[in-house]
């Protein structure tokens, strides 16, 4: 069977050779445009945003087709830093703070790996390398639920070093549940990893503090956070490295 | 020479999957078969770069796979089904193909055509708008074979790509294979002697890890003379190579 490299040209009785007679056209050939034509897809203009910006259109798609970056887990996470922004436990001090580094935590996860992946395998077999889509699909959650987080926090009326000082943490956070996501190969164990570590740092400042939101504002944890990320985002690397796979 | 095998190992902690494995392959279809265990899966999944050897030598379409430009030109070439495919249940059947032809890297403007052309292939026309949470096993696994010639593979490689299918289908699908097997290399891993008696010009037979016995569909039954286990020549003579092995 003959595939039209054309697609914006549909075969028809006319593309047979002039010798041909009207009853040896090649109906599976026409039939195949008709269908490739009714069935394309038309890629969103994120998806084609996406692919030129990456310029891969097969990296694009699996970009937007991230398990949390998908409508149902945008809405909940919008829900998420809705409720944050409204409750607050003093002057200028809403939940956003505390909710974007767990949140965002969770969506990192998610995103790519063997855990949530039904098809897995099959992407490792693919041109497209498994840790180039890891990489984009992270960057792309965390892009998103950071300015989900700062527009929740700016509408909130928290105060400036609340409004953006989650920032840090998050970074720490998102890489640490990658990390674990990534090297257990379980995105709900690496989820429950970055959530119970903001946990613990959010419970361990109030201790030492008596300030919870000093995990988020102490510019002197600002450094440490940066260094666990560093260091979570080489475990990433190491443990996607090509070896593993092959 | 497609796939080019030396002395090829794989353990995983103590247990050697495949054990020193000699093989190449031209164009044609190739039969795997093999008891449970044998090796067959851990075989296939290293000719599809997605398991590296512990020891020994692979080359693919001429390259070898630990070069990652290499290994990226070998996989758009590459047509895979694996063993158990998870599937996208919000996907159509043409969006799942399409995304894997995209992953392969195909042109943009040949995919549509070329996933059309897979749709047919596999007599899921009538099912190419449908999600796939709808399908029943056996349409869902034709998806998989789907995905697996989309790109018009030089080396494909299926892993029980008849369980679930209904006995026409399989038929359909031994026809797909034989036509598939006259300008590439198509490896396929069943436990369905039939299957390999019909569709492949020659097999190969597993046990433990190694190779115990290759050559033409024929010489595998002619191996089952005066054998008694086995209902059909053919499974008498994979039975009696398998008792010899195991002695």
């Amino acid at each position: 069977m003959t595939i039209p490299n054309d697609p914006g040209h549909l075969p028809s009785a006319h593309d047979t050779p002039a010798h041909d007679s009207p009853d040896r056209v090649d109906l599976d050939r026409v039939w195949t445009g008709v269908a490739a034509e009714v069935w394309r897809r038309h890629p969103g203009w994120v998806e084609r945003t996406a692919a030129r910006l990456l310029r891969s259109p097969g990296l694009a798609r699996a970009l937007v087709t991230t398990p949390s970056l998908l409508v149902p887990w945008l809405i909940s996470t919008a829900v998420a830093f809705g409720v944050g922004a409204l409750v607050s436990i003093g002057p200028g001090q809403s939940l956003v703070w505390l909710i974007a580094p767990g949140v965002a935590a969770v969506g990192i996860a998610f995103a790519y790996g063997p855990g949530t992946d039904p098809a897995w395998e099959l992407s490792l077999s693919c041109a497209v390398p498994d840790r180039v889509v890891l990489f984009a699909r992270g960057m792309a959650v965390f892009a998103v639920n950071a300015a989900l987080g700062l527009l929740a926090s700016t509408v909130s009326g928290a105060a400036a070093a609340l409004t953006f000082g989650w920032l840090v943490p998050m970074t720490a956070v998102c890489a640490l549940a990658l990390a674990v996501a990534v090297t257990v190969r379980s995105a709900s164990v690496g989820a429950a990893a970055g959530v119970g570590a903001w946990t613990i740092t959010v419970l361990a400042s109030q201790t030492a503090s008596g300030q919870p939101s000093a995990a988020a504002t102490n510019v002197h944890a600002y450094l440490p956070y940066l260094a666990v990320a560093v260091c979570c985002a080489a475990v990433v690397g190491y443990a996607t490295r090509p070896q593993r796979e092959f | 020479m497609n796939v080019d095998m030396r002395d090829t190992h794989r353990s995983f902690g103590k247990n050697r999957a495949v054990a020193g494995v000699d093989l190449q392959l031209g164009t044609g279809v190739f039969g795997l078969l093999g008891p449970n265990g044998a090796g067959k899966t851990s075989l296939l999944r290293m000719l599809a770069t997605v398991l590296p050897p512990t020891s020994g030598e692979i080359r693919l379409l001429g390259r070898d796979p630990r070069g990652a430009a290499a290994r990226r030109e070998i996989r758009r070439r590459l047509g895979y089904l694996p063993q158990s495919l998870g599937y996208y249940p919000s996907f159509t059947v043409v969006e799942f193909i399409e995304y894997f032809a995209l992953l392969k890297e195909m042109p943009s403007s040949a995919i549509p055509g070329a996933v059309a052309a897979a749709v047919e292939r596999v007599d899921l026309g009538a099912k190419a708008r449908a999600k796939l949470r709808t399908l029943s096993g056996g349409m869902l696994r034709r998806v998989g074979i789907a995905q697996a010639i989309v790109n018009n593979p030089d080396l494909l490689l299926l892993d029980e790509p008849t369980a679930g299918l209904d006995p026409e289908q399989r038929v359909h699908f031994r026809g797909l294979l034989r036509s598939l097997g006259g300008n590439s290399t198509v490896v396929v891993s069943t436990h369905l002697v039939e299957d390999v008696g019909t569709a492949c010009s020659e097999v190969a037979l597993m046990s433990a890890g190694r190779i115990v016995f290759r050559g033409t569909p024929d010489e595998l039954t002619a191996r089952g003379a005066g054998h008694e286990v086995g209902d059909a020549p053919l499974e008498r003579g994979y039975s009696a190579v398998l008792a010899e092995a195991r002695s």
